[in-house]
């Protein structure tokens, strides 16, 4: 999983007379740093500010959000992020609100008295991230039972490995076959290595063969139909050849 | 029907309220859902959802999956509208990379997505009918018209479910010859279905009298607590978001938006049957309109797809209500946060308040109202 | 013809190459021991059909009593994710079920085969587990699909149990993402040869 420390690039700005405006003129002392995400206007606000943009943004009449869509938080590798998508259906605009934090003090302020949706989506976001939501009438873990112990959409939290103790078992299993054979003094039994080892070199051989042909074809000009073709012809000589053995 | 509730000091006998477990295995919570009814007598007083008996991470494993293998969740954690979930998913990944889809490939994507519309709501009526007290005769007659539209989805695309068929520019391969002749010949075979089982639960006296009037919502309640789709329809407000805010090419088709009166039950069903016929009319427009021949692939498309830094939360109207997609990325190819903005989700929190103060039997019909699909909600 | 191992019904779980580790077999051999046939009944072989004229009766008395259970396999509908939606399907009018005896039951208590359709998660985990003691004996398990398998596609996420034979003995597996339903209708033909096959190991 390579993701490493992108460089923070620069969101467009919106164009003038967008919504961006609109937040700005309802909440002149709030600071909003607007972008112009593939979709929507994003506001950024800092969490201090976070309520009462919320409540204004529901309140006010040239805004009227009175749907909050999606509540996702987003987990950047130098802190936390929240971003609240929010809907008008009266005026039919929407915005993107997002706020950051740090990762040592994952605070933020409920919006489930605002709008009733939210309440399962910060339960979602608190068992996924470990953001508190202050203020939430109840904070369980949705998803997944209580006292798991630790976030699962952090990045510091890493997926699970393929479960190896099948191949291992077989491993463990042909080795013992082996013990037994050499401790009874026959060599039959090794047969099932062996039948693998010689698979694994007929398969090699093939893919030896395969290269050399195309490679051939290749300098000859060939169309790719006629490569094909005598790819499968030198594979079905190959056949020919093991079986004659 | 008018729910009269006397408070224990009225009452003759003494009661206590007794917790009802409708566990995660029940045949009618369809799917691993689990709520916790608190009832006194029949009545219930509270309700507990519990979820998360599905969740299987897709979020977290899309992470670490290229663009292209993302589609694959995209269709289990959607397994009804598999073509819905699919083309919100590619519609914000193209959004965020500023691909122009080919016109055929859209029209394509377009009806495919309108049939397996059509097929999600026929499991809808199948399970609300048994629901209700039909005891399977709903079902039988659901599948039989989806499974002519699965024969349909399998000559297109080799599979009868999980599709991954929709790709970031187009489509993975074109559609067989005789795609428009089948096409018709299924949205016929599905108008018909949806006359029978209008036949069999419209006017059904058992239907009309459980469900008219079961937990009625406003449209103030509706937005307040999440409600979008036919469910918000169905309230009365009519909004929907191929008409809002149109994507794909949704705006050169003529079609109607149903809505209900009162936001109950029966308004939900009549929505939903009334949506099953409007995106037959929209499939007859699209096979019309189509281009016969032309690319289904943007051109210029890599092998590997590098998505430039940003993000987007792309909506479609999935037949649950809203699916959103809001992908994060950080320039290269695996999402860096992928979150699914599912309609069953925020459609099922708000199963409390609609359960309160109805009946027991009343509180099954209404969870399957709400028509959840588990994997959806659980993610 | 290949040879085909028959493995005895209440070996499976004492077979190690049938995919259950140590711990949580050494918990279901202790389970088992509690549950099995052999001790549920406690006269087994010793019914009056096998004392008298022993060999002639109950050859056949066997094999009506096999018939008779492969052909009236009642499975529990526990359909958990999108591999319910293909078992429906085949429940229904197309690939109808029914003709082979099989009606979905939603009850534990009366249900002989368990399909463990879809994923399995850990919070789900001691459900399947209480609902397959819930069955009575003779019970049998399809583990449908690739995430009642092995995890599936969910294979790395810690919160899906990696296969349900981790908690439950399987008797068959069907591979698919989901499973057609074609693919469903033969595993239910293959326990039935199964069924039959170890006719007279369990029960009197």
């Amino acid at each position: 999983m390579a993701h490493e420390r992108a460089q923070e690039v620069a969101l467009p700005e919106p164009p003038s007379g967008s919504i961006a405006d609109s937040f700005r003129k309802a909440l002149p002392d709030v600071e909003f740093q607007a972008s112009q995400t593939a979709m929507d206007v994003a506001l950024a606000v800092r969490r201090e500010d976070l309520l009462r943009v919320m409540q204004t943004a529901k309140e006010h009449e040239r805004l009227a959000f009175d749907f909050l869509r999606c509540l996702s938080g987003v987990d950047h590798m130098d802190g936390l992020e929240v971003v609240y998508q929010l809907y008008a259906y009266r005026l039919g605009h929407s915005v993107a609100i997002k706020v950051r934090f740090p990762y040592e003090d994952p605070h933020v302020p409920t919006v489930s008295h605002l709008w009733q949706t939210a309440n399962w989506h910060e339960r979602e976001a608190h068992e996924m991230f470990g953001i508190v939501f202050d203020g939430h009438p109840d904070l369980r873990p949705l998803l997944t039972e209580e006292g798991l112990g630790y976030y699962a959409l952090r990045k510091s939290h890493p997926l699970a490995e393929i479960e190896d103790w099948q191949e291992s078992y077989l491993v463990a299993v042909e080795q013992a076959a082996a013990q037994t054979a050499a401790a009874s003094g026959e060599t039959a039994p090794s047969a099932a290595s062996d039948e693998r080892a010689a698979k694994i070199a007929l398969a090699q051989k093939k893919a030896a063969i395969t290269k050399q042909v195309r490679e051939e074809a290749k300098a000859k000009g060939l169309s790719p139909e006629e490569e094909r073709k005598a790819v499968t012809e030198a594979l079905k000589a190959l056949d020919e050849e093991g079986k004659g053995e | 029907m008018a729910i009269e509730y006397r408070p224990p000091a009225e009452r003759e006998l003494e009661t206590i309220d007794i917790n009802v477990n409708v566990g995660p295995q029940h045949p009618a919570t369809h799917g691993v859902f689990r709520m916790v009814l608190t009832v006194d007598g029949e009545q219930v007083v509270d309700c507990d959802p519990v979820i998360g008996y599905l969740h299987r991470g897709a979020e977290k494993l899309s992470e670490n999956c290229d663009y292209r293998q993302c589609i694959g969740f995209q269709d289990r954690t959607e397994y009804l509208a598999q073509f819905n979930a699919e083309l919100s998913y590619v519609l914000a990944v193209e959004k965020l990379a500023g691909i122009q889809v080919p016109e055929r490939a859209e029209y394509i994507r377009v009806i495919l997505a309108e049939l397996n519309r059509i097929t999600s709501h026929h499991m809808f009526m199948g399970s609300f009918g048994s629901d209700v007290g039909l005891y399977g005769t709903s079902f039988m007659y659901a599948f039989r018209d989806r499974e002519l539209v699965l024969d349909l989805f399998e000559e297109i695309t080799g599979e009868r479910m999980m599709y991954s068929y929709f790709r970031p520019g187009g489509l993975a391969w074109d559609v067989p010859e005789n795609f428009r002749e089948r096409c018709r010949q299924v949205a016929d075979a599905a108008r018909r279905g949806v006359e029978d089982i209008d036949g069999l639960l419209t006017e059904n006296e058992v239907v009309l009298e459980r469900c008219r009037g079961l937990s009625p919502v406003t449209p103030e309640d509706a937005i307040n607590w999440g409600l979008t789709g036919p469910m918000l329809r169905a309230t009365g407000l009519k909004h929907d978001l191929r008409r809002a805010e149109p994507y794909s090419i949704y705006d050169r088709f003529d079609f109607d938006i149903p809505t209900g009166a009162q936001g109950d039950v029966y308004d939900r069903y009549r929505v939903r049957l009334e949506e099953m016929r409007q995106s037959a009319r929209i499939i007859d427009q699209a096979l019309d309109q189509m281009p016969t021949k032309g690319p289904i692939m943007a051109g210029g498309m890599k092998r590997i797809l590098r998505v430039p830094p940003g993000e987007v939360y792309m909506r479609t109207e999935a037949p649950r209500g809203e699916y959103g997609v809001y992908i994060v990325s950080k320039g290269g190819e695996k999402p860096y946060r992928l979150k699914i903005r599912a309609a069953a989700f925020s459609n099922l929190s708000a199963l409390r308040n609609m359960v309160v103060g109805n009946y027991l039997a009343d509180a099954v019909i209404i969870l399957g109202s709400i028509d959840i699909v588990l994997s959806e909600v659980d993610r | 013809m290949a040879e085909r191992k028959i493995i005895e019904v209440h070996e499976v779980r004492d077979d190690p190459q049938l995919a259950i580790s140590d711990a949580v077999a050494e918990e279901l051999r202790h389970d088992i021991k509690r549950l099995s046939p052999v001790r549920a009944y406690p006269t087994q072989g010793k019914a009056l059909y096998r004392q008298l004229l022993p060999g002639i009766v109950q050859l056949p008395a066997d094999w009506i009593i096999a018939w008779g259970r492969k052909s009236s396999l009642w499975p529990l509908t526990f359909g958990l994710a999108c591999c319910a939606i293909e078992m429906i399907s085949s429940f229904m009018a197309r690939h109808d079920l029914d003709r082979f005896g099989i009606i979905p039951w939603p009850s534990p208590r009366q249900s002989d085969v368990m399909i463990v359709s879809g994923t399995v998660t850990k919070k789900m985990a001691p459900a399947v587990k209480l609902l397959y003691e819930q069955m009575p004996s003779p019970k049998w398990v399809i583990s449908m699909g690739a995430c009642a398998t092995n995890g599936g596609p969910y294979t790395r996420y810690d919160r899906v149990l990696q296969g349900v034979d981790k908690i439950i003995p399987v008797d068959v597996y069907v591979p698919g993402c989901p499973p057609r339903p074609e693919a469903l209708m033969d595993a239910f033909l293959a326990l039935q040869k199964k069924i039959m096959e170890e006719r007279g190991k369990i029960g009197s």
